[in-house]
């Protein structure tokens, strides 16, 4: 008879490998963030200390700062170009489907080597300036890649360029599932092309529009690979995001209890940030 | 109503005239990379846009041929990590969802939030305690050691699918297979899983291309050179030889755009249905 029964044995390989290599490391980072410890010699236990530190931190302070530029641009810019392409790819035609897969390529492969690409365009010797030289336009020849703030810029380009089609996607697929009767019944109204914008496409997408959002927040608030690549965190901290931060300070620097505080506010953040915008956007969705 | 006519023309050549800029920045990047890998590498400063004919194959030979990073050995660890990892991603994570999904007790509920909370998981915040775990309990940095992290970090996903899934398929095809005696196991494999395909589909392409695509935990988790890696470690930080450069990209990447123009449809859905049922 109890072989007939499901139970928990189905779900203990999962269960098993998904605490002994996730949940417990994590609860590893909470523990050791409350100590003084270089990875190898004797842990101190220092309290908060590692907590408190962090809002003393000038460079960890950037790394957010700088995060948050990334972040923000990139999440603005994705989510109205994003919504703006899915409007125009929305009807199905050859030259629609098309652009849909082109603009999802980017999606698909990895940001390691995506990014090396854009480097060898933006570098200082680079195919953007060498173009430039050979044009005879040698005044507009600049270190992209060497300032902060352009190199900021290319940053956001990038990740930009990345993702785009995917969020395009992501509203796509929110535009498909508004019935038609909808919009003509608008049209009845006579309602204008910004009326069915306004009173029709842009209500009964908010839960698409959510999901794009909060899928933009946790990428982006975890860049790493396109940093690592393009700057490496530079030049000096210049270009720094947290989570380049917390694995220079972790695996370069060996300052591991420093540097899981850090990892646990990311993780809270993220956490609290998600929370926030499922019952923001929530509170606006309509009943179809 | 002659102008309104003459609107709507403008505002679709504006619209067609977005979709091409766009359109062009997006395969600029790639285009350049396509036609300069089989360029000399002094001509590509100089003359980026042309189309290399005869195309130049040094490039890729010296890829082929650099004896520090041998390609096959990048792609041979690739593979299995892809393709182990996926597997036992989706055999514990189908198996667990079995569960989650048919037995409704208080302790299946909790289960089941226990393995979504992984899903905001910034995964930086684990790495260094389990290198830590590992170097302490002696357990290798290796392929397998690789292939059960990967698995870890995709069974919040993947259970979160299958659960919706089977959740949503009728009772009554389970139960009449168990009238003729057949273990749960039984009915989990031989009615059960291959209902569960479209999802099986989707969780494949999402575990599989984030396996072949991460380049943080093989970087940080030992010694396994898989391509993305490869390529970080074979071209170095500094180098401007963009045209080897180009050639390690296209060997990473073609396998992939390849897979994605053949299946497009299963891809799009495998990268984003995971998002639109949250």
């Amino acid at each position: 008879m109890k072989k007939n029964k499901v139970s928990f044995v189905f779900a203990l390989p999962a269960f098993a490998i998904y605490t002994a290599l996730l949940v417990i490391p994590i609860i590893m980072a909470l523990g050791i963030s409350f100590f003084k410890w270089n990875g190898f010699n004797e842990m101190t236990f220092v309290g908060i200390d590692n907590y408190v530190s962090l809002f003393q931190d000038a460079r960890l302070g950037n790394a957010v700062i700088n995060t948050v530029i990334i972040a923000g641009s990139v999440i603005i810019i994705v989510n109205v170009l994003g919504l703006v392409l899915a409007m125009l790819v929305n009807r199905s035609s050859r030259v629609n489907n098309f652009f849909r897969t082109i603009f999802f390529i980017p999606f698909v492969l990895s940001a390691v080597a995506l990014s090396f690409v854009w480097k060898s365009i933006l570098s200082y010797n680079g195919v953007l300036n060498g173009f430039l030289k050979t044009v005879g336009l040698s005044n507009l020849v600049g270190n992209w890649l060497g300032k902060r703030g352009s190199a900021l810029i290319c940053i956001i380009i990038i990740e930009i360029w990345r993702t785009l089609g995917y969020h395009m996607m992501l509203y796509l697929a929110a535009l498909q599932a508004i019935p038609e009767e909808l919009y003509e019944a608008c049209t009845m109204d006579g309602g204008n092309r910004w009326d069915k914008f306004r009173n029709v496409t842009l209500p009964l997408i908010v839960p698409g529009m959510s999901v794009s959002i909060l899928m933009s927040i946790i990428n982006e608030l975890r860049i790493y690979d396109v940093v690592k690549i393009m700057t490496d965190g530079g030049p000096g901290y210049a270009t720094e995001t947290i989570v380049y931060n917390i694995v220079a300070q972790g695996f370069s620097n060996n300052i591991v209890g420093y540097s899981s505080a850090i990892a646990v506010v990311l993780f809270l953040a993220i956490g609290t940030l998600s929370v926030f915008v499922v019952t923001q956007m929530g509170k606006r969705e309509v009943e179809m | 109503m002659r102008s309104k006519e003459k609107n709507e023309r403008c505002a679709n050549a504006i619209q067609k005239g977005i979709l091409v800029i766009v359109g062009l920045f997006v395969l600029l990047p790639i285009y350049i990379a396509l036609v300069n890998t089989f360029k000399d590498s002094d001509i590509i400063l100089s003359d980026p846009l042309s189309i290399p004919i005869p195309p130049i194959l040094d490039n890729i030979r010296a890829v082929l041929e650099n004896s520090n990073t041998d390609l096959l050995e990048l792609y041979k660890n690739s593979l299995i990590l892809v393709v182990a990892g996926t597997a036992i991603t989706i055999a514990v994570s189908s198996l667990a969802s079995y569960y989650l999904a048919r037995v409704r007790t208080r302790f299946s509920q909790m289960l089941r939030i226990y393995f979504l909370v992984g899903l905001m998981v910034p995964y930086v915040i684990v790495y260094l305690p389990l290198c830590i775990f590992m170097r302490k309990t002696g357990i290798p940095f290796n392929v397998t050691s690789l292939i059960f992290i990967f698995v870890s970090g995709n069974i919040s996903f993947s259970t979160y699918m299958y659960t919706n899934f089977i959740r949503a398929l009728p009772v009554e095809l389970e139960e009449s297979a168990s009238l003729d005696g057949a273990t749960a196991f039984q009915r989990f494999w031989m009615i059960l899983f291959p209902l569960l395909k479209p999802t099986t589909a989707t969780v494949m392409i999402f575990v599989g291309l984030g396996i072949w695509n991460d380049f943080q935990t093989p970087l940080l988790m030992g010694n396994v050179q898989t391509i993305t890696v490869g390529i970080y470690t074979a071209v170095g930080p500094y180098s401007a030889n963009w045209g080897v450069v180009f050639a390690y990209v296209l060997f990473a990447a073609v396998p992939v755009v390849i897979l994605y123009l053949l299946a497009q449809k299963s891809f799009v859905a495998g990268l984003t249905s995971g998002a639109l049922k949250g």
